[in-house]
């Protein structure tokens, strides 16, 4: 194996597993702690990666972030990964269509708070698909669900940011 | 109207009015433009390369003697035996310590959990392979532990037999050996290998007790 391979292919996807891990620690100082241990449980199984494109280096490289994260969550007794239930999180009543109403200025100034109030497995959803921008297909691949599973977190995730935002604004 | 779609209106200066409708009214779009991004900072860069040079300093030697001692096999008939035995107690070393480590208290369980279908899944995406992660009455399931052996991760998995805990590894075979069951240091230890997977359980539990949690444990 070329000895710079691991630098070479797995680095350049640092932002993206920051991004991750500060979003899931909601703290820098945790995220980069987070962030270098999963590297190095990357490199170490690194020889058992079989990605071939940068995109599913960076999918394999942020499934390790994804799972650091969630232990370390669960060490600190936060919302565990092993009892989220997709029934209890279904809300109660559901709109039509959550994307219609409409989002002014003022209530997107609770967006990041209210991303960060978010049960770890919707916030995972929206950060790698809204705000990496990956494709549905690859955020369930590291979030280790079906597509379909995927599809209705980030449903019901959107839905409590909205509730969310429009609660704060209404609070401000 | 999608995202994307409105996007690509945006760049192309269309129907201004139709985008902006549909910005102001797409959370997803909003969220993508209005959340933060938060860039890796300066110097974690240069840490995680640290670590993994560090890293890499270690486990190349060892890797090294591998494969000095794979030339050797195909070479010796003699010498194979003495290496085999060697790497077999470097193994036994090192599955030991992973079992006294565990029940130091600091890291017993990575995913506690008695529940099968919590801790298997909790495997994905740690390990190239699933492994069977079945609990009985007798030797309840307590959790799960990613450890490394032989430079490959293994899945560590956790049984208790009364106030006795009994760890299992298993991980990826480079050949197969021979169905084991022997004492060292006041542990007990039985290894097998099966489809090509090692598959050691070790513990304080005495010898017979371990034998009928690894019989329960293949019959699976």
């Amino acid at each position: 194996m070329d000895p710079g391979l691991f630098e070479q292919t797995v680095l350049p996807h640092l932002n993206a597993a920051y991004n991750l891990s500060r979003w899931m620690t909601r703290n820098s100082d945790d995220a980069e702690d987070v962030a270098q241990e999963a590297y190095l449980k990357a490199f170490r199984s690194f020889q058992t990666c079989q990605a071939t494109t940068a995109e599913e280096t960076r999918a394999w490289l942020l499934a390790i972030v994804r799972n650091t994260c969630l232990t370390w969550l669960r060490k600190r007794g936060a919302a565990s990964m092993t009892e989220f239930d997709e029934e209890t999180h279904t809300d109660r009543e559901l709109t039509p269509d959550g994307e219609s109403a409409l989002l002014n200025q003022a209530a997107l100034d609770h967006l990041n708070g209210c991303v960060e109030g978010l049960p770890p497995e919707f916030r995972e959803a929206i950060v790698l698909r809204e705000i990496e921008e990956l494709p549905y297909k690859e955020v369930a691949g590291i979030a280790g669900v079906p597509i379909g599973t995927i599809m209705s977190r980030l449903a019901r995730a959107r839905r409590r940011l909205q509730d969310c935002m429009t609660a704060k604004r209404a609070t401000a | 109207m999608s995202c994307e779609i409105s996007r690509r209106l945006m760049e192309s200066g269309e129907s201004a009015s139709a985008v902006k409708a549909h910005t102001a009214s797409c959370l997803s779009c909003a969220i993508g433009e209005n959340a933060r991004y938060y860039e890796a900072p300066a110097g974690l860069e240069q840490k995680i390369r640290a670590s993994v040079a560090a890293e890499r300093r270690q486990p190349t030697r060892r890797n090294w003697w591998a494969a000095a001692a794979v030339a050797l096999l195909a070479v010796s008939g003699a010498l194979t035996l003495d290496l085999v035995r060697q790497s077999g107690n470097a193994t036994e070393t090192a599955v030991l310590s992973a079992h006294l480590r565990s029940l130091e208290g600091t890291h017993l369980l990575d995913v506690p959990s008695s529940d099968q279908h919590t801790v298997k899944p909790w495997f994905n995406g740690k390990l190239d392979f699933s492994p069977a992660v079945p609990s009985f009455p007798d030797f309840p399931l307590l959790g799960g532990r990613l450890e490394y052996l032989e430079g490959r991760p293994a899945a560590a998995l956790i049984y208790g037999r009364g106030q006795h805990i009994i760890n299992l590894f298993i991980w990826h075979a480079s050949g197969t050996s021979l169905e084991k069951t022997w004492t060292s240091n006041g542990y007990h230890f039985i290894r097998w290998t099966k489809d090509r997977m090692n598959y050691w359980a070790v513990s304080d539990v005495n010898t017979p007790e371990l034998e009928r949690f690894a019989a329960l444990y293949r019959a699976n």
